[in-house]
């Protein structure tokens, strides 16, 4: 086994695995470094493909930032640059389902017509809700306001007692833990190479570049390193003295037994908590967004409001037997967009993490655009906004 | 309603024996069971009494302590705990769905172990059940397993099964051992000092071949056979390690089959409370770290009985005594002398128990050869049918922990949370990945252990 690589990638979830992809598949060595920690953002993850939902601030996706300035009707929409970054990251997965199932024989339940809905119980959601419409735009695909009729004929199960919803038609669901095993099968297909259990202990440097890493699985030589350790991503990038602003934020998350598939057609979102039943036929209901450390506990406050949440929405949830309460770190940036790209302190470390709430459907374009970064070509999706060197614009 | 001292989980031996301890001190006690009565698995209550066997005395005679501590002692059975939260917050639900978190001043962890089935083709095949699932119909509603039985596994709990079986009138076809007979014709030397025991187990032999049931050293069931349910099973000699000889299989028609190589510890309380854990194989696997005053390592938790490391009924009862007086002791109900004194006279006892407790555990022990059983089509994860290929394709892809696997493979996703699969799934992974099965941990464990509806953590309005 050899002990170099062109990239080594440390932190083996959607992203991680998406940039090794993307790399192996453009020719480069590539070694990905995984240490499965509890509370990954990935493997904790829903799978919600919500890339306008998220960006516009709905429901329980609210906001960190926006919510603590307290804005009027519900939250603002993130930049724009985010919303079209997920849109065409989105836009990625039927083709990348398709490539993954040929190469590795993985099916990673990428659902093309589940659609998002955003319930409107109220007044002040129907004032947030027409605005959603707007922000949301007309090039993205025919986002509309939905009457409670022609949500209970396609969703039965769905409270009677509300007022509209928002359809969303492009905001589907994946499954994230297989999206991540495809991508990482993918990889190693193209030559790639995988080390489980490999925590890295060390980024050696010299000469303003790392030379080496070192982890559990022995030391690497290596021409580029890739950051997408997710919650972690500040800790591995201050092993090369690099201070980036990324924080753990925990979602606690409640999941049902297995119900028929098709009991519920659509992702819901409310201001509670989102609500979506798997290709297994769980139904998974999250998520809380709160800053603790790197605490993964889950709170019996919060599995209460969440279930609370759930039957408000869906009233047959109520005899439903709860399977499973856990909770996963999503990596927040105070601007809650992700870090990507180049490193500005060391020439060849580039990071590729901070997706907070929205890294699964971020995953296919980030692995491309960092892959493109890592190798000196010109990324197809301008990552500028997304440097960490923003931060010190903003802070310093 | 105030909440009590203590809350003690479980209502077995060691449950019952902790509640009448601390009790006797005044101390204020909740047993919550998710039982219909008090005794747990080794003396349950019969709902039928006129069909099943009289309950064994010992269990009569801790339930008619606890009865006569009643003002002290309140017994919730039939509910369940599914969670414990930070500050020894214990969320139980009722089943009619009314979910409650007690709080006590300290918590008594008595929850007992589960049986330990091995996975072998034909294991999940109707027929195919644990002795202590066919004890329970006999114990409770009178009911026999089935027409034709065979037992197989190791350890004593397979012969007591058997003879309650003989008693309700089942045909026991032969119970095969996977010890030799050597291993356990060396006991005596080790249970000299318990004679009582031995008398026991010479008594439960003795209706056996009264019976004309053989017993049968040195052999594993090695499949089980049958289209929709069982109907043949086949077993072979076996050597030191449990590796069976194929060529010497020989087939029995019977219509049940009761595996049962032992027991686990149920962790997952302790777990989820935070406590250190240590892996001890001898007893069973995972088990909580304790003092000599079976406190855990957090403040208030005590563990007590086979939920602790499996040990049998005279020890959890023992146990449950201990844990009742060091929770006293710990709550300020009994001095530091009186403690000590009552602690003495358990440990005395405890250590007359353990020479021939000793000796069992290691004629019980796990061999290897009971991994090799396992075929690529067999399923190693009945929660959510997870063949052997499956997992071990997963295995060599790299995942070799429960979280890893879990998340490539399934295995260990479904309502048990790895409590059944992973005990025998770990060791498969230990031996396919070459490492040690302290590497691999145990299952990780999250609310809510038991089932509840998403009803019982929001209750419906009243006005409503």
């Amino acid at each position: 086994m050899t002990n170099t690589a062109d990239v080594v990638v440390i932190g083996g979830g959607a992203i991680g695995a998406s940039v090794a992809f993307a790399l192996a598949r453009r020719g480069a060595s590539v070694t990905l470094l995984d240490a499965s920690t509890p509370g990954r953002a990935t493997s904790a993850s829903a799978g919600g493909l919500w890339s306008l939902g998220e960006s516009l601030g709905l429901g329980c996706g609210v906001i960190l930032h926006t919510a603590q300035q307290g804005a009027g009707d519900g939250p603002a929409p993130l930049p724009r640059t985010l919303m079209d970054f997920l849109w065409a990251s989105n836009l990625r997965f039927p083709s990348l389902a398709a490539e993954l199932r040929t190469l590795c024989g993985i099916d990673i339940e990428a659902e093309a017509a589940t659609g998002l809905l955003y319930l409107v119980y109220d007044e002040e959601q129907e004032r947030h809700a027409s605005r959603i419409i707007e922000w949301a735009g007309s090039d993205h695909g025919a986002v509309e306001k939905w009457a409670p009729q022609h949500i209970r004929d396609r969703d039965p199960l769905i409270t009677h007692d509300l007022r509209s919803a928002i359809h969303f038609p492009g905001d589907n669901q994946v499954n994230p833990m297989l999206l991540t095993e495809a991508l990482k099968r993918g990889a190693c297909a193209k030559g790639a190479r995988y080390l489980a259990e490999a925590r890295v202990r060390a980024l050696r440097c010299s000469n303003g570049r790392i030379v080496a890493v070192e982890s559990d699985k022995g030391t690497i030589a290596c021409g580029a390193v890739v950051n997408a350790a997710g919650a972690w991503g500040a800790q591995i990038a201050r092993l090369a003295g690099i201070e980036i602003p990324i924080q753990p934020v925990r979602g606690q998350i409640i999941c049902t037994e297995a119900l028929r598939p098709g009991t519920l057609r659509s992702n819901l979102s409310t201001r509670d908590c989102y609500i979506l039943q798997k290709a297994h036929g769980e139904v998974i209901i999250g998520s809380t967004t709160e800053y603790c450390d790197f605490n993964t506990e889950v709170r019996y406050e919060d599995m209460c409001s969440l279930a609370a949440g759930a039957i408000r929405a869906v009233p047959a949830l109520r005899k439903v037997t709860l399977k499973r309460a856990w909770a996963g770190l999503r990596p927040g940036t105070p601007d809650e967009l992700p870090i990507l790209g180049a490193a500005a302190e060391l020439e060849n470390f580039f990071h590729a993490t901070g997706g907070f709430r929205t890294g699964i459907v971020a995953a296919p374009l980030t692995g491309e655009v960092v892959a493109a970064s890592v190798l000196g070509q010109t990324p197809e999706f301008p990552i500028e906004p997304f440097l960490a060197s923003r931060f010190q614009r903003i802070y310093v | 309603m105030t909440p009590p001292a203590i809350v003690i989980i479980g209502g077995g031996p060691a449950g019952m024996s902790a509640a009448v301890a601390a009790a006797t001190q005044g101390l204020s006690c909740t047993i919550i069971d998710e039982g219909f009565a008090l005794g747990g698995q080794i003396y349950r209550k019969p709902t039928n009494p006129e069909r099943a066997p009289a309950p064994h005395p010992r269990g009569e005679q801790l339930r008619a302590e606890v009865a006569k501590l009643a003002q002290q002692i309140q017994v919730r059975n039939g509910d369940n705990v599914w969670g414990i939260f930070d500050e020894l917050r214990v969320a139980v639900t009722s089943p009619d769905q009314h979910t409650e978190l007690l709080q006590p001043q300290a918590l008594i962890l008595a929850p007992g172990a589960h049986e330990l089935v091995p996975p072998f083709p034909g294991w999940t095949l109707p027929g195919v059940m644990t002795p202590g699932a066919a004890q329970i119909l006999i114990k409770t509603m009178g009911v026999a397993p089935g027409k034709r039985v065979l037992l197989a596994g190791t350890g004593p709990f397979l012969l007591a099964v058997a003879c309650q079986l003989v008693d309700a009138g089942v045909h026991v076809v032969a119970v095969l051992e996977a010890s030799s007979r050597p291993a356990w014709l060396s006991l005596p030397l080790h249970g000299f000092r318990t004679p009582e025991i031995l008398a026991e187990g010479l008594a439960y032999l003795s209706k056996l071949d009264r019976a004309h049931v053989p017993v049968r050293y040195g052999r594993i069931v090695v499949a089980a056979q049958g289209e929709t349910e069982l109907n043949a099973v086949e077993h072979a000699p076996v050597d030191a390690e449990w590796f069976p000889d194929n060529n010497r299989i020989e087939t029995e028609q019977v219509d049940t089959l009761l595996v049962g190589y032992g027991f686990v510890p149920r962790l997952q309380l302790a777990q989820m409370a935070g406590c250190n854990l240590e892996l001890r194989p001898d007893v069973g696997g995972w088990i909580p770290i304790r003092d000599r005053n079976l406190a855990t390592s957090v403040a208030g938790i005590f563990a007590a009985g086979d939920g602790a490391g499996v040990a049998g009924s005279l020890v959890a009862a023992l146990e449950g005594q201990l844990a009742g007086m060091a929770a006293a002791r710990f709550l300020g109900a009994i001095d530091e002398a009186t403690f000590a004194a009552a602690r003495d006279s358990i440990e005395q006892e405890l250590a007359r128990l353990k020479p021939l407790r000793r000796a069992l555990d290691k004629i019980s022990a796990l061999q290897p050869g009971l991994m090799s059983l396992v075929r690529d089509d067999t399923i190693v994860c009945r929660c959510e049918e997870v063949t052997w290929r499956e997992a071990r394709e997963a295995v060599c892809a790299g995942s070799t922990t429960y979280r890893s696997l879990k998340m490539t493979s399934r295995a260990g996703m479904g309502a048990c949370q790895g409590r059944f699969c992973w005990p025998f799934l770990s060791r498969l992974v230990a031996a396919e990945a070459k490492c040690s099965l302290a590497d691999i941990g145990p299952p990780s464990a999250r609310p809510p252990l038991g089932p509840i509806t998403l009803g019982a953590l929001a209750p419906e309005p009243r006005d409503k």
